[in-house]
């Protein structure tokens, strides 16, 4: 026992020291920060797309660039308050925040026209401001340069976005511009967008960002609808009902068999086993492929010769899995102690507030405990099944052959996670439960469900046989495979060897002299 | 006794590995394992190392009744040597006396001490991937010897060194024999073994061949006459007394002699026949008379 303890402590210090240790470890944080800041670089990075428009209607052109300065000053209205850029409407930005869409599509009418009306049913205080500083806050908006604008709040579409003006200009010169790239896209209106969309084009060289097409669509689309509105003399508000879907409010029931309302952490809770399962299924992955390519390593090193003079295959074996398996634990353990310092430090850090409460997900005690659970007896069933693949191998490539068939099987949980997620409690989440090498992945991927207890019992009793079989069967493969030069042994061939009895004997082994396969085989047969 | 091998089998399938084999290694000896490839040495020593198990037969060690249990006192350097390429000198062969037992302080202290002692003094701490191959070597043997094993076992300990780096490693041997230690080692080069073997072992196919001290072996073995000579050789040299086997090569030839037989006799007959140019009486070597003896048991 305790030289099994020395050569798994000799795993670990060896482990430690490579590259791929400190790869895995550097591998959680280089992804938080790939995540939190890839989007900024992209956004930032994005240069706004031009575009023009030729407007043929001779109206709708205004209209619809009136609504979408609509859009942006209530985007801007909704921007918390910057003090390094100070504007005129921050003193009733607190009483802005309250307000529905609506009501802040009608102060931002008031922003960009001064003659605007501010109806009653918008608050006092804000339409006592607006009553003393109207226009101040008018010129103040007009006299605002675009790239002004833009920097008010990043979702502002001046942005991403920028209209110049061609009047004059005719297609062909357009087409060239946007051959040449100066412009991105040019926009063509009919001549009766009230009753058509005749003529009605988009002109661009993308067929993949349709952003900027979305963008002005929805405008041009409000505007329309509101003439044709007009023209049937059909109420706002009725057409407005008449397009308000029929809404379902998601509840859940709650422990207490009552209904509860569902909140953002809750749909969270759902999804986060996701993440556990693909975190276990990496963590399951990198360790048993050390596992391999240590044995092999030893194999072909011819080490394993010197070892079994001091100690038996089983001791080296178990030793070896248990040293990899502390190694895991490590990476496992310091990613989610950076995880936990990612979502805890530093939003307090940069003073953002998360839109749910992540921690109370990543350090839920259920979600930990299984997830620590699941990667031991994960890794242990792979650890088996790959140590007594690597110790036939004499080197990586023949390993690699014999290992297709368990990648398939490793696949699997990734395949299953989004299904399962969906339905954690169906028929296929409960029957893959059930398939040893799928259980620590599935169950992973259930645990937000959660399962019954008897599930948990079941599931686990199996995986555990499972694994002392596995380990059995190892056992049995590795004493004879270890010292076995040449040719790796048939699958058959390896299943006679699961016949002969294990001892802390090496019942036999091979010499170079004379390595065959079958003469081993009919020599255990003999025994 | 050290060791005691008695009447050991050991097969792989229908190849019988070793064949009955019976040998005693007295304590404090050097004993040489000789034969050619495959003759079952390999397979012998592992036996003895508890790698293998013998079919039949028992192997004794230090009187004890069990190999196993005296794994311990046994140090073993495989013909194929390995060292883990990133640790460190120190730490590697630590961690071989550790799992022989040692204790970790003591195992770290007689680390450094004998790399001193070997002239590695300035490896210690350098990754075993950086040493030279005879560096490597001399580190392999301190890891066998750090745990002061009472029967070493060194199989092919010459083969791939360089002739500085031989006498090394056969300093090495005879000052475990000084300090009391049996030492086994395998070879199939026969200079090295007639210059340190106190006890020989000669196997062909499993079987034992030739066995016992250095000096008997030699004694046991008759002597050769060489020759050189002008005239027709092809009748005379037949039908000579005591003469049991000739290497005839026209104008030389190599006559084996049984042990009553009397050079002297044999040149009287031969000067009547033909002009001898060169008569001369040797003692063979080992080589000589290992492939003497491996010839007649073929």
């Amino acid at each position: 026992m305790y030289r099994a303890l020395l050569v798994a402590q000799r795993e670990f210090l060896e482990n430690i020291r490579t590259k791929g240790f400190w790869l895995s470890i550097l591998m959680m944080p280089i992804m938080l920060l790939l995540i939190g800041i890839v989007p900024i670089l992209v956004s930032s990075t994005r240069e706004p797309q031009i575009f023009t428009v030729i407007d043929k209607s001779g109206w709708l052109l205004p209209a619809v660039m009136l609504e979408l300065n609509l859009n942006d000053v209530s985007q801007y209205l909704k921007a918390p308050v910057q003090d390094d850029r100070r504007t005129p409407l921050d003193k009733i930005k607190p009483s802005l925040a309250s307000l529905d869409e609506q009501g802040l599509t009608t102060v931002a009418r008031a922003v960009i026209n001064p003659a605007a009306l501010l109806p009653d049913t918008l608050p006092l205080e804000i339409r006592n401001f607006f009553r003393t500083h109207r226009l101040e806050i008018s010129d103040w908006w007009v006299g605002l340069a675009t790239a002004d604008k833009a920097k008010l709040d990043p979702r502002i579409s001046h942005n991403f976005f920028r209209f110049e003006d061609v009047d004059g200009r005719d297609v062909g010169v357009l087409n060239q511009a946007v051959q040449d790239n100066e412009l991105f896209a040019y926009f063509v209106i009919g001549e009766t967008p009230r009753d058509d969309s005749d003529g009605f084009r988009f002109v661009s060289n993308n067929l993949t960002d349709r952003e900027l097409l979305n963008w002005f669509n929805r405008g041009a689309t409000k505007v329309v609808r509101a003439e044709r509105l007009k023209a049937e003399n059909i109420e706002n508000d009725i057409a407005e009902w008449i397009n308000t879907p029929p809404d379902f409010e998601s509840r859940q029931i709650g422990d207490g068999g009552e209904e509860e309302q569902v909140d953002s952490t809750d749909i969270v809770r759902q999804w986060a086993p996701v993440v556990f399962v693909y975190l276990l299924w990496i963590s399951v992955l990198i360790n048993t492929q050390m596992l391999l390519t240590n044995t092999i390593e030893e194999k072909s090193n011819k080490l394993v010769e010197v070892l079994l003079s001091s100690i038996s295959p089983i001791v080296l074996m178990g030793g070896k899995i248990v040293g990899i398996a502390l190694t895991g634990l490590t990476i496992i353990g310091s990613w989610l102690l950076m995880a936990l310092a990612f979502f805890f430090f530093l939003p307090q850090l940069l003073g953002i507030e998360l839109p749910f409460d992540i921690t109370s997900v990543a350090v839920d005690p259920w979600f930990l405990g299984s997830f620590f659970v699941y990667f031991l007896l994960g890794y242990l069933l792979y650890a088996a099944i790959l140590v007594g693949l690597g110790s036939v191998c004499n080197n990586l490539k023949e390993a690699q052959n014999l290992m297709l068939p368990v990648q398939l099987v490793q696949m699997l949980p990734i395949l299953l996670m989004v299904p399962i997620g969906r339905d954690p409690n169906g028929t296929l989440a409960q029957v893959l439960s059930y398939i040893p090498p799928l259980t620590p992945f599935v169950m992973m991927n259930r645990a937000a469900g959660p399962p019954s207890g008897m599930e948990y019992l079941t599931t686990t009793l199996l995986l555990v046989v499972s694994i002392v079989a596995a380990l059995w069967f190892a056992a049995k493969i590795f004493r004879i495979g270890i010292l076995l030069t040449g040719k790796p042994p048939g699958f058959l061939q390896i299943l006679r060897w699961l016949r002969t009895p294990v001892t802390d004997r090496t019942v036999m082994a091979i010499n170079p002299e004379i390595p065959t396969v079958t003469q081993i085989e009919s020599s255990h047969h003999e025994r | 006794m050290g060791l005691e091998i008695h009447d050991v089998t050991k097969s792989f399938g229908d190849k019988l590995a070793v064949d009955h084999l019976s040998v005693s290694v007295p304590r404090g000896s050097i004993y040489g394992f000789l034969g050619p490839n495959g003759a079952g040495k390999t397979t012998t020593i592992r036996m003895v190392m508890s790698i293998l198990f013998p079919d039949s037969g028992s192997i004794r060690l230090f009187d004890c009744e069990e190999a196993m249990t005296s794994k311990d006192r046994l140090g073993y350097l495989p013909e194929e040597k390995g060292l883990y390429k990133k640790m460190r000198a120190k730490e590697l062969i630590a961690y071989f006396g550790r799992l022989k037992g040692m204790s970790r302080v003591n195992a770290n202290e007689q680390a450094v001490k004998m790399l001193e002692q070997f002239g590695l003094g300035h490896v210690i701490d350098s990754r075993c991937d950086s040493l030279s191959k005879g560096m490597g070597q001399k580190v392999q043997i301190i890891a066998t010897l750090l745990h002061k094993p009472d029967l070493v076992i060194l199989d092919e300990p010459f083969s791939g060194l360089d002739p500085i780096n031989v006498e090394v490693v056969r300093d090495i041997i005879l000052q475990l024999k000084r300090s009391g230690k049996t030492v086994i080692f395998s070879t199939h080069i026969m200079e090295q073994a007639e210059q340190i073997c106190d006890y020989l072992l000669l196997m062909n196919k499993g079987k034992k061949v030739l066995n016992g001290s250095l000096a008997d072996v030699k004694q046991a073995a008759s002597d050769t006459i060489s020759l050189e000579y002008e005239g027709d050789g092809s009748t005379c040299l037949q039908n000579l007394p005591g003469v049991v086997r000739i290497n005839d090569m026209g104008k030389a030839a190599e006559l084996s002699l049984a042990h009553d037989a009397d050079p002297q006799q044999i040149l009287q007959q031969l000067v009547n026949q033909i002009i001898i140019r060169r008569f001369s009486v040797n003692t063979p070597s080992l080589h000589e008379i290992f492939v003497r003896a491996i010839g007649e048991a073929d």
